[in-house]
Formats: structure tokens, C-alpha cells, sequence
């Protein structure tokens, strides 16, 4: 039985993987955690075998992730399909240009 | 409207280099004022400009403080003594993290007290 929300949404598991274009540094971490953060979700950020909090955008930086590796997106909750979406578009995007 | 955040340095350069990389890293919403430096430009901390930051700071949401050294937070104590009625947390964390943690938070939405907790947790947060 699915867990509901307040929204009355079911609560679902979403996940996407990305490979990085670029390495993640500090500006995509926060602009991923802010993104994150607006959510219902629970979002987590996985790479080389180590996982992070989304919204913790030291958490998100402490992965080191680089150019050329995978990054899984994992939310779980009402929204998740959206905002996995919308943290891989940010890992997408962002990676391009590092900073 | 976001909690703001105020950053208390014994220098002056380190609290606007350190301002200007926590709104660099969130994306530039929230305000985030450097109070660092004596009054005269000197090393030390004062509570002229620790007041200005926390009036300037404060749209409404609350303040999160963040002192840089062990008597940073005499200052920062000894203003808001002067202050009472305000909404305003002085968190204990590492300065360049957490201010970062603290104003990505910030921009999150996140109230003063999930504010502070994010800037206490950047203690535990490993780099390497």
C-alpha cells in the first residue's frame, strides 16, 4: 500500500542516472541543493559508491564527483519523478561549464 | 523572503571573501552581510558593525550568525544583549562552510532554525 502525502499524492520512487560532462563543483552543488530543496521529495545524489543529501550542498561537493563518471539521482515521495528531473537537468547543464 | 546571514570575521577580507562565495555558490537571493574588522579597518571584531549586519540582514525571516573565532562570539553575545525581541541564531560551525551551507539553506526556504542546524552540521561534513 502506497504511503500517502499530505497532498494526497502517492508517495513513489523515481531514479536517472547522468554522465558527468564536466566535474561538479561548488556553483551546481548549490544551485543543485536549492533545487532540491523545493521539493516534497527526499533526494538523494549517489556517486562512486558514495551517497549525499541533496539539499546538503557540502554533502553533494564532499562526492567529488568528476567528469566522465556516472551520478545516480534517487528521490522517494509525492513529487519524485519531477525532481529527479529537475536535479539532472542541473547536473546536465551545470556540468558543461564546471565553476 | 529568506533568512539572512551575517558573517563575523576578525577580518575584513575574510568575511567579504567568504560573503561573496556563499552568494556565489546559492545563487545570490539571500543576503548575506560581512561584518569583519575593527571600526578603524584594524584585526579584530566590532559590535557597530555586527549590529549594522544583523538590522541589514533581517528582512523578516531572522538571522543566522556565524562568528569566525571564539571572541567573535563576545561581540556577537554582547550586541545581541542590545538587541532582544529579534529572531536571531549564532551558530557554532566552521566559518567557511558553514556560511555556505547556511545560505544555500537559506535560499532552500529553510527557516532559522534549519538555517543553523545546516551551518552546525558542515562540522561533520568530510571534504576528501
Amino acid at each position: 500500500m502506497p504511503v500517502n502525502s499530505d497532498s494526497g499524492q502517492p508517495s513513489v520512487e523515481s531514479q536517472r542516472g547522468i554522465t558527468l560532462a564536466g566535474d561538479l563543483h561548488a556553483r551546481p552543488a548549490g544551485a543543485l541543493a536549492v533545487a532540491a530543496s523545493r521539493f516534497a521529495s527526499a533526494v538523494s545524489v549517489s556517486a562512486g559508491g558514495r551517497t549525499a543529501d541533496a539539499r546538503s550542498v557540502l554533502g553533494v561537493m564532499g562526492l567529488g564527483a568528476t567528469s566522465g563518471q556516472h551520478v545516480t539521482v534517487t528521490a522517494v515521495g509525492p513529487d519524485a519523478a519531477d525532481a529527479v528531473a529537475a536535479i539532472i537537468a542541473i547536473l546536465a547543464d551545470a556540468t558543461k561549464t564546471g565553476g | 523572503m529568506s533568512v539572512g546571514i551575517v558573517l563575523v570575521s576578525h577580518s575584513a577580507e575574510l568575511a567579504a571573501g567568504t560573503a561573496h562565495l556563499a552568494g556565489q555558490v546559492s545563487g545570490g537571493t539571500v543576503t548575506v552581510v560581512a561584518a569583519g574588522g575593527t571600526d578603524d579597518g584594524g584585526l579584530g571584531t566590532s559590535a557597530a558593525k555586527v549590529e549594522r549586519g544583523l538590522r541589514e540582514a533581517d528582512t523578516g525571516a531572522g538571522v543566522v550568525v556565524l562568528p569566525d573565532l571564539g571572541s567573535a562570539v563576545l561581540t556577537v553575545r554582547a550586541v545581541l544583549e542590545d538587541m532582544p525581541g529579534r529572531r536571531v541564531i549564532m551558530a557554532d560551525a566552521p566559518f567557511v562552510e558553514g556560511a555556505v551551507a547556511a545560505t544555500v539553506t537559506a535560499a532552500g526556504g529553510g527557516d532559522v532554525a534549519a538555517v543553523a542546524a545546516a551551518a552546525e552540521e558542515a562540522r561533520h561534513a568530510r571534504k576528501l
